[in-house]
């Protein structure tokens, strides 16, 4: 199997805006880790969800993956080849090769465009004069499963769901080996939010594309993601394939976001985890596990000692010194 | 039986638009009843907001409101005059929103503002003091003291919701109405801001008006639940029977619609297709009926009744009564 994206040790910071102040407040350094070593690898035609809550960094790392923020430290291989760690003043081939599908599907389309315009830019900057562009707009449009007359309108004539199509067709545009969704069902109803899904994971098998999503919904992640990545304060404390991860979480913060999800089905509700007090603040990391002051089941050595990467099976990985025991052996 | 804080009784209310009227409730009508928690499910344009904006009487002027009464306590807020309604609000009717940094004042402290809620009641300001910070202990924030000295922005998202619940529950209203509060919230606090909800509910016996899109939260939290769709209520009833059998196509649609209800990995999601029906220009049969999966002609032709049952449920199709 061929990787698309293979990511080691990335780092990213971003520079304190006072560093005199953050000195005096006892910061060691005039930075804040916001990603902090983050490993992983993303096969052809795979997806890979990334879950963790607000200010856990996720959308740092889908940025530094896209070139948007430089990285601090680490390595980020697409399709075999490392990419330079400040890609930000140089429109760089990389833009072709990894998409990006933002958040506000509105707020992301300029208000002065029509779709036809939004759809024929991608092929203006890379391509310029090669390409019948408005022809290309009209077959976006098709892909996505959106009729020709859309072409003409503008952002604010758009439902979310459409608008969200328009941003995976103007993902899709040049073609790329990965498409980055960040949120890609955030404020959609869940009557339609299945239609968005379907559609990312119909292309996929279509085009062999790979993605990574971005996600705080874990109710989606079981149902389009073949990996996943939990992430606490900038770093991966667990990881692995989606369904092992279910079945099996090691990590207490895993099992906590997964209790955490109220169902309306009072049979699937397991035994809650409750997770006491806030996420720390990024400027003032804890010692010793960066879990240990919101972990129900912390020990006098989480206070102290930094747990490493454990790796429970092939592609399995978590870290913490006291990890959940597993489940009884699945039967044959 | 527990008295009937909040009968919203047969409301219509429209908006006047270039087009012409768009009628955003039709026929609406629900209680919430002390001590009871009602949750309130729809999607985007169905008329949730419209019909908390009735209740607190804070309308957009080109609000028309051609139907139907809102009694709180028996009065119907509709013919109060403006001044009645202001003394009612806040006191007795409160509301915690979606997005506490917006409701919040952000150039007062915390404890200017809970003073401030309490310029009804005697006592000076140790005694205010003295309550804002029992209050803000019960809803679970620490070093509550310090934290009155606090502005808006120096909490994190959790905290100021809290603070939010804290002030709502201040007066002891009679109602509380809480739109989409924890939306806005991660999930491992949403749940605690939930527990904490039910915990001081319990205590202090009051009637809470739960708006949310979370299927999940609903069931855990609610006792009923109202389901609305288009501007009408499709289905009521208590939580668990209307979970566990639908009546209305549309709640069985969106229940199955849930990522949480599936199990397995499913590749394809299942969706309801179609889109909302045209507010100004509505159908003349079921409202559902274009997205239904089982509309026969008599669906096209006439508008179903909310048929209410002696089992506390009722539903807005014409085969409630037989439950595919």
């Amino acid at each position: 199997m061929t990787t698309v994206l293979e990511v080691n040790d990335l780092q990213v910071r971003y520079p304190h805006a006072h560093p005199v102040a953050a000195r005096l407040a006892g910061n060691r350094y005039p930075w804040i880790d916001v990603v902090r070593g983050v490993s992983l690898q993303i096969a052809r035609g795979e997806t890979l969800a990334v879950v963790g809550e607000s200010g856990s960094g996720k959308t740092t790392l889908a940025q530094a993956l896209m070139g948007l923020v430089p990285s601090a430290g680490g390595e980020v291989r697409i399709e075999g080849s490392a990419v330079p760690r400040d890609r930000r003043n140089r429109l760089m081939p990389d833009r072709r090769r990894v998409a990006m599908m933002f958040q506000d599907p509105i707020g992301s389309l300029s208000p002065r465009m029509t779709v036809r315009e939004a759809l024929a830019e991608p092929f203006q900057i890379h391509r310029p004069g090669r390409i019948d562009a408005n022809a290309e707009a009209k077959r976006l449009l098709a892909l996505v499963g959106l009729g020709a007359e859309f072409a003409e309108r503008y952002p604010h004539q758009l439902s979310g769901g459409q608008a969200r199509r328009i941003g995976v067709a103007r993902a899709l545009a040049l073609e790329p080996a990965l498409l980055i969704a960040d949120e890609p069902t955030a404020g959609l109803d869940v009557s339609i939010q299945g239609d968005v899904l379907n559609l990312l994971t119909g292309l996929q098998q279509r085009l062999g594309l790979s993605i990574l999503v971005i996600t705080h919904n874990l109710n989606i992640v079981r149902h389009v993601a073949d990996s996943m990545a939990i992430m606490y304060l900038g770093r991966f404390v667990e990881q692995g394939a989606s369904g092992e991860l279910f079945r099996n979480p090691r990590h207490p913060y895993t099992r906590a976001l997964f209790s955490a999800n109220p169902s309306h089905d009072p049979r699937k509700v397991a035994e809650r985890m409750r997770l006491t007090g806030e996420v720390p603040s990024l400027m003032r990391r804890p010692a010793g596990c960066e879990f240990h002051t919101r972990c129900p089941l912390v020990a006098d050595d989480c206070r102290v000692i930094v747990p490493v990467q454990t790796e429970q099976a092939p592609g399995h990985r978590y870290a913490c010194l006291h990890p959940l025991a597993t489940s009884a052996p699945r039967l044959p | 039986m527990s008295e009937v804080v909040l009968a919203v009784e047969h409301l219509s209310v429209g908006y006047r638009t270039a087009r012409g009227t768009l009628q955003a409730l039709r026929d609406v009508s629900l209680e919430v009843r002390s001590g009871e928690i009602v949750g309130l499910v729809g999607e985007s344009g169905c008329g949730k907001s419209t019909l908390i904006s009735s209740v607190i009487r804070l309308l957009a002027p080109n609000t028309e409101i051609s139907a139907g009464a809102v009694r709180f306590r028996g009065v119907d807020l509709l013919t109060l005059s403006e001044e009645r309604m202001r003394a009612l609000r806040g006191a007795e009717l409160a509301m915690v929103f979606q997005d506490p940094m917006t409701s919040l004042n952000p150039v007062l402290s915390i404890g200017r503002q809970m003073a401030d809620i309490q310029f009804r009641l005697p006592g000076g300001t140790r005694e205010k003091r003295a309550r804002s910070l029992d209050m803000l202990q019960r809803v679970g924030i620490a070093d509550a003291s310090q934290r009155l000295g606090h502005y808006p922005h120096q909490l994190s998202g959790g905290m100021r919701q809290r603070a939010a619940i804290a002030m709502a529950l201040m007066m002891k209203p009679a109602l509380l109405i809480a739109d989409e509060p924890t939306t806005a919230l991660d999930a491992t606090l949403e749940v605690q801001i939930i527990e904490q909800l039910k915990a001081l509910q319990a205590e202090i016996g009051n009637a809470i008006l739960f708006i949310s899109h979370h299927l999940g939260v609903i069931a855990e939290l609610c006792d009923r639940v109202v389901v609305m769709y288009a501007g009408e209520v499709v289905e009521s009833g208590p939580v668990r029977q209307v979970f566990d059998a639908p009546r209305h196509p549309y709640t069985r649609m969106l229940l199955a619609c849930d990522p949480a209800s599936i199990d397995e990995r499913a590749r394809t999601l299942p969706i309801i297709p179609g889109i909302l029906p045209d507010l100004v220009d509505l159908p003349g049969g079921c409202v559902f009926c274009e997205r239904c999966d089982r509309a026969e002609s008599i669906c096209i032709t006439q508008r179903p009744r909310l048929e209410g049952g002696a089992d506390g449920r009722a539903a807005a199709c014409h085969f409630a009564g037989a439950p595919r």
